[in-house]
């Protein structure tokens, strides 16, 4: 063993102090509830109306996406919970503590970044799983069609809903690198990801399609959607783009905090 | 070895520290001081690498701070008792410091039994009380056993047991070879604790030396208490002393000697009832070299934490 510091320990430094507090676990439980409880309560009223629904909304029923409308919801979670990995040690002062531990600033971007990776990469995965099951058993049991984790098209769906919640956690990080105070950020992730968005719905037509297929919440509908749409980028092109966003706002966030006197 | 070398800070239009240039000793206990806002605590920022010097720079055995493989095993810092997050256990806070810089984590327990916070390792430090977060504070200091040590304004919030125990404890550390490198407002804390005191007003070096060595260089003053002090004060001026009426009969003059208050009266044909010299204690020779820097230009007031 090397007696030199890597980047392997301060990652597991920033390991310990995610798990040592009590937020950490509050967050991961909202993001349960608003995942997997959505996923069911959506799919018991959809099975509960279905004798209601029109031919045609019968046939446009699509079992995977509605199992994981509650994606939308957990967005805003996944943003604050990367958010507050900085900005609550801006807020404490323990960020100079942390700094006089591990000066060389982009050592401690990228580790953080790696356990907000690994902390949500794998929650997001086992709660869009969750969700998707839990659907798809009730719509099973309501005689609904069902998506199946055996086509290649429900499985992508899926692991690419649990890609896009992982994303939004590491630009909720680096915007909360950039930004420093949680309140700040927070508006700042909601208008980017909710009121962008309903601007532009009052735009021309023919303009927003140009620009709709950009924004976050859409790259994401088209990972985690089996449809091509005409008006958004294939899957493929949209995490693409996604991952883009978060490499450049990570870059960003650690230049920011490398020129910043703490 | 601690050195600073030209180092200038401006925030914006403010010039927080201007051209400090000193090296601090090993061995010995170094005390910085200055009135609040004299950009003690923005050198020592600077020191560990929080803030970037606007010229100029800091060096720990010749390397910046950010150079340090592994900084917290060489240089120590205390700056900021409450900066941690307040829902962390004491201990887990410890542990985070140590396997970011590879200490071995039973030194956790080591110093948290050393300073005397064990008992409430466990409990979330939000709740500790200003002295306890500086304990722990220390613990976090002494965690990679470091050679350089600095705390800013150590003593407040501590209990008189505790600044005692603080003062034992930093000499300990300047015995064992160690640069301990203390700030503080407060010349009294500084005259008991601190051998070596560099003193600085306004961002600026003004002087260093030993308690001894400031003290000798000021001029004292003389107290007398005569038959007539109102007679005796005006001969005394006319010698070209200095002369404030105190009580009753009793005046302190400045720029004379014992001597030559004693002489002047036996000339003036006063009798003189009390005569001592009184030496310039570290206190006026602070408030003499620092007058005309304390930032808010109320020279004659109290400077207040």
């Amino acid at each position: 063993m090397s007696d030199t510091p890597s980047l392997m320990d301060t990652t597991r430094s920033e390991f310990l102090k995610f798990r040592t507090v009590r937020a950490s676990f509050i967050g991961l439980a909202t993001f349960v509830v608003l995942t997997v409880g959505i996923a069911l309560l959506i799919s018991l009223v959809i099975s509960a109306n279905w004798s209601q629904r029109s031919a045609i909304d019968k046939l446009a029923f699509d079992p995977v996406t509605t199992s994981l409308t509650g994606v939308f919801f957990a967005q805003f979670a996944s943003g604050v919970l990367g958010a507050r990995f900085i900005t609550s040690e801006y807020a404490s002062g323990a960020i100079r503590t942390t700094l006089a531990a591990v000066p060389r600033r982009v050592h401690l971007v990228l580790a953080k970044a790696i356990v907000l990776f690994a902390v949500f990469f794998v929650a997001s995965e086992v709660v869009t799983f969750a969700g998707f099951s839990v659907a798809q058993m009730i719509y099973r049991a309501n005689h609904l069609t069902t998506g199946s984790l055996s086509t290649s098209v429900d499985l992508r769906a899926v692991v690419f809903a649990g890609v896009f919640l992982t994303c939004l956690t590491l630009i909720g990080f680096g915007l909360g690198l950039l930004l420093r105070t949680t309140s700040i950020t927070i508006s700042v992730y909601v208008t980017v990801l909710l009121i962008i968005p309903i601007i532009i719905n009052f735009f021309p037509t023919s303009w927003q399609d140009h620009v709709t297929k950009y924004l976050p919440a859409n790259l994401g509908a088209a990972m985690m959607s089996p449809q091509l749409s005409t008006r958004s980028f294939s899957w493929g092109t949209s995490a693409i783009i996604l991952a883009i966003y978060t490499v450049a706002v990570l870059v960003a966030g650690s230049v920011a905090l490398s020129r910043r006197d703490a | 070895m601690l050195k600073i070398d030209h180092l200038t800070k401006r925030y914006g239009a403010t010039l927080a520290v201007n051209d400090l240039d000193f090296e601090v000793q090993s061995g010995v206990v170094t005390g910085f001081l200055g009135p609040n806002g004299s950009g003690k605590s923005t050198t020592m920022r600077v020191i560990i690498g929080l803030d970037r010097p606007t010229s100029g720079r800091a060096t720990i055995n010749g390397q910046t701070y950010d150079q340090l493989k592994a900084p917290l095993r060489e240089v120590g810092a205390l700056l900021d008792a409450k900066a941690l997050d307040p829902t962390r256990s004491a201990r887990n806070h410890l542990r985070a410091l140590a396997l970011s810089n590879r200490i071995a984590l039973k030194r956790v327990d080591e110093v948290l039994e050393f300073v005397g916070v064990a008992s409430v390792a466990h409990k979330k430090v939000g709740g500790f009380s200003l002295g306890m977060s500086q304990r722990l504070g220390i613990a976090g200091a002494l965690l990679g056993d470091p050679g350089i040590l600095l705390f800013d304004e150590p003593v407040n919030g501590l209990d008189p047991e505790g600044i005692r125990w603080i003062r034992d404890f930093f000499r300990t550390l300047a015995k064992e070879g160690r640069t301990v490198f203390v700030s503080s407002h407060l010349m009294s804390e500084m005259a008991v604790s601190a051998d070596q005191i560099i003193v600085i007003g306004r961002g600026k070096f003004i002087t260093t030396g030993t308690v001894d060595q400031l003290t000798a260089n000021a001029v004292g003053t003389v107290f007398v208490r005569s038959t007539d002090p109102t007679h005796l004060a005006e001969v005394l001026r006319q010698a070209n002393g200095v002369v404030e009426p105190l009580n009753d009969d009793a005046l302190s003059v400045s720029g004379l000697t014992s001597d030559q208050v004693g002489a002047a009266a036996f000339a003036a044909q006063v009798a003189v009832l009390e005569l001592t010299p009184q030496r310039a204690s570290l206190e006026d020779v602070f408030m003499t070299l620092t007058a005309d820097s304390l930032e808010y230009g109320h020279k004659n007031a109290e400077v207040t934490p």
